[in-house]
């Protein structure tokens, strides 16, 4: 077995009464980007706070490649950490603000000036070097801060929510970019998210966590594929939760098809209501299942367009049935 | 911004213009050749402004008040900053209350200060009136410290120092390489309110002055009791002249947005 980059053992942090995360293990794969997904208040940006050094666990351990690194003040851990706010030093220069975690490393001069060039240059700002944080844009203030977090080298490196403050087109783009610099510097990375889409895109490892607890760890293929429960299929969007014989059942409102398809799942079922969404047509279903009356969301894209109240046959494919652990 | 308010854009102008015309009476009636204080002055001279640089009390007094400034706010800030860094940033039960207390000040009416002071200092343990005064001063500026370095502490964000510390700096060295750097526009803007407050405080100066120690206000506030004349106003007009200099000085070196702690930013 080979060490984990990182590892919470037991973890638990507390503030006051609110426990806001509770008992965790979890592994984190050296040389991969990992992401801690789930809502806010999930405990994602406590454990990724406790893994840096910025608070200590209420009980509990954290190794970092192998060492009991709990009690580690964060600046002998040796972490790149960029904040959601980015946390750029206002009163420095781009090259000095990447220049900080050398300088305090007492990285002589010639050798200083030629990382930050070389990092700089890894993200794109080198024609910024001058520049005071104030002058930039968010993207560019974000890379400047991913910047000076890897110009140290360091273990890990942390990420907590760095494209939430980018607009839309942008924070797509630099999904792909932070994924090229981890490929590039072979960086171990994680990467802390509420955005199911970018975990799923960024993502070699995926722990969704919700109050305080991991709820399932895997590959975004895994996890997609087989959600482990109504939580995180939920948060992976597969919106339909039957119970049939017994079975807690998930499936995805594409994999619905009309007919009676033959397949493991076949429901009659009444129109509610339908909502054209330019390439898919979302339809609103009524069936029954164990539990009584349930709302079933359908795509049912080129198929013959259907009227509030008819009746009809909807089946899934055994592939596209999930069976969940339990209800809750 | 002003034009899209008239109403607001009108009581703003009818404000600077209470606020100035008095003044610049003043200004005017210290160039008169005359010797009574009247408007309009009696033709113009600068012969006042020469007899307030001559009179001694003045001068004595000027000096008195201007060390009592500076020293009175380095004092202030030296122990406000730590406070406000302490209220904002440490792991301190009862913030609240200690801020208050470091507020209070600003509250209790300084004449009550002032007679507290020359009861328990002077009288009760026998301090010459440049202590006590220097100490009631200090006493006075804390609020300014403590509120406006804390009003740029509040506004920094508390990641940038964590940031520090996650590149490997110590405690200090995040303190004195990020948070101090952060902070000076702050102080620049407490010290800036600390001196002028402690060069213009009449209250406290006037109940703990003696013959030996005594502040220009105090010292002009005698000298209108007695005589009436124009020397007074080319003094106050010096004043004037010397605290529009600071605040130009001020706006050219940190920008007044950035002196009175970024609040309007």
């Amino acid at each position: 077995m080979t060490t984990a980059a990182a590892e919470f053992r037991g973890v638990t942090q507390r503030f006051g009464d609110f426990t806001a995360v509770d008992g965790i293990d979890l592994a984190i794969a050296e040389g991969k980007l990992t992401t801690l997904l789930g809502p806010s208040g999930c405990g994602k940006t406590t454990s990724l706070r406790m893994l840096a050094g910025y608070s200590a666990p209420t009980s509990g351990t954290i190794h970092i490649h192998g060492t009991d690194s709990t009690r580690l003040p964060p600046e002998k851990r040796d972490l790149g950490m960029v904040f959601q706010s980015y946390a750029l030093f206002p009163h420095l220069t781009v090259a000095d603000n990447v220049a900080y975690g050398l300088k305090v490393r007492r990285v002589p001069k010639p050798e200083r000036a030629k990382r930050v060039a070389e990092v700089l240059g890894l993200v794109g700002l080198d024609h910024l070097a001058a520049n005071r944080p104030k002058q930039l844009s968010g993207g560019q203030q974000q890379r400047v801060a991913l910047a000076r977090a890897i110009a140290i080298r360091p273990r890990l490196l942390l990420l907590d929510e760095p494209l939430s403050n980018l607009d839309a087109r942008l924070r797509v783009q630099m999904r792909a970019e932070i994924r090229r610099i981890q490929a590039e510097t072979g960086l171990t990375v994680v990467l802390v998210t509420h955005d199911q889409d970018e975990a799923l895109e960024m993502s070699d490892d995926m722990v969704l966590m919700r109050a305080g607890t991991i709820m399932q760890q895997g590959s975004p293929q895994d996890v997609f594929a087989r959600p482990a429960n109504r939580f995180v299929a939920d948060f992976l969007g597969y919106e339909n939760f039957l119970t049939v014989g017994g079975r807690h059942l998930t499936v995805r409102p594409e994999h619905l098809t009309l007919g009676d398809g033959g397949g493991e799942l076949r429901l009659d079922v009444t129109v509610v209501s339908t909502a054209f969404r330019g390439v898919d047509v979302l339809v609103t279903l009524e069936a029954v299942d164990d539990t009584g009356t349930v709302r079933l969301l359908a795509d049912l894209r080129g198929q013959p367009s259907l009227t509030p109240g008819a009746r009809t046959t909807v089946h899934a494919a055994p592939q596209h049935l999930v069976t969940l652990d339990e209800r809750a | 911004m002003t034009t899209r308010r008239p109403v607001a854009a009108t009581l703003a102008v009818l404000g600077y213009v209470i606020m100035i015309v008095p003044i610049l009476f003043v200004v005017a009636v210290a160039f008169t050749s005359g010797s009574t204080l009247q408007f309009p002055p009696d033709g113009f001279s600068t012969r006042w402004f020469g007899a307030a640089l001559r009179y001694g009390p003045f001068m004595d007094s000027l000096v008195s008040s201007l060390e009592l400034a500076v020293v009175a706010t380095v004092l202030a800030l030296l122990l406000g900053v730590p406070v406000a860094i302490a209220i904002h940033r440490g792991r301190i039960p009862g913030k609240g209350f200690l801020e208050g207390l470091f507020l209070s000040p600003l509250i209790v009416p300084e004449l009550v200060v002032g007679l507290a002071l020359y009861q328990q200092l002077m009288i009760g343990l026998d301090l010459d009136n440049r202590t006590t005064l220097l100490l009631g001063h200090t006493a006075l500026l804390l609020p300014y410290a403590v509120r406006v370095t804390g009003a740029s502490l509040a506004l920094a964000d508390p990641a940038i120092e964590e940031a520090a510390r996650g590149l490997g700096a110590s405690p200090t060295r995040a303190f004195f390489s990020v948070t101090l750097p952060i902070l000076r526009p702050g102080i620049f803007s407490a010290g800036l309110l600390g001196f002028v407050t402690s060069f213009n405080n009449v209250p406290l100066s006037l109940l703990l002055q003696d013959r030996e120690f005594r502040t220009l206000p105090v010292t002009m506030l005698d000298y209108v009791q007695q005589s009436y004349n124009p020397m007074i106003a080319a003094m106050a007009t010096l004043i004037l002249a010397a605290t529009v200099v600071i605040a130009v000085v001020a706006e050219r070196t940190v920008g007044f947005a950035q002196i009175f702690g970024g609040i309007n930013r």
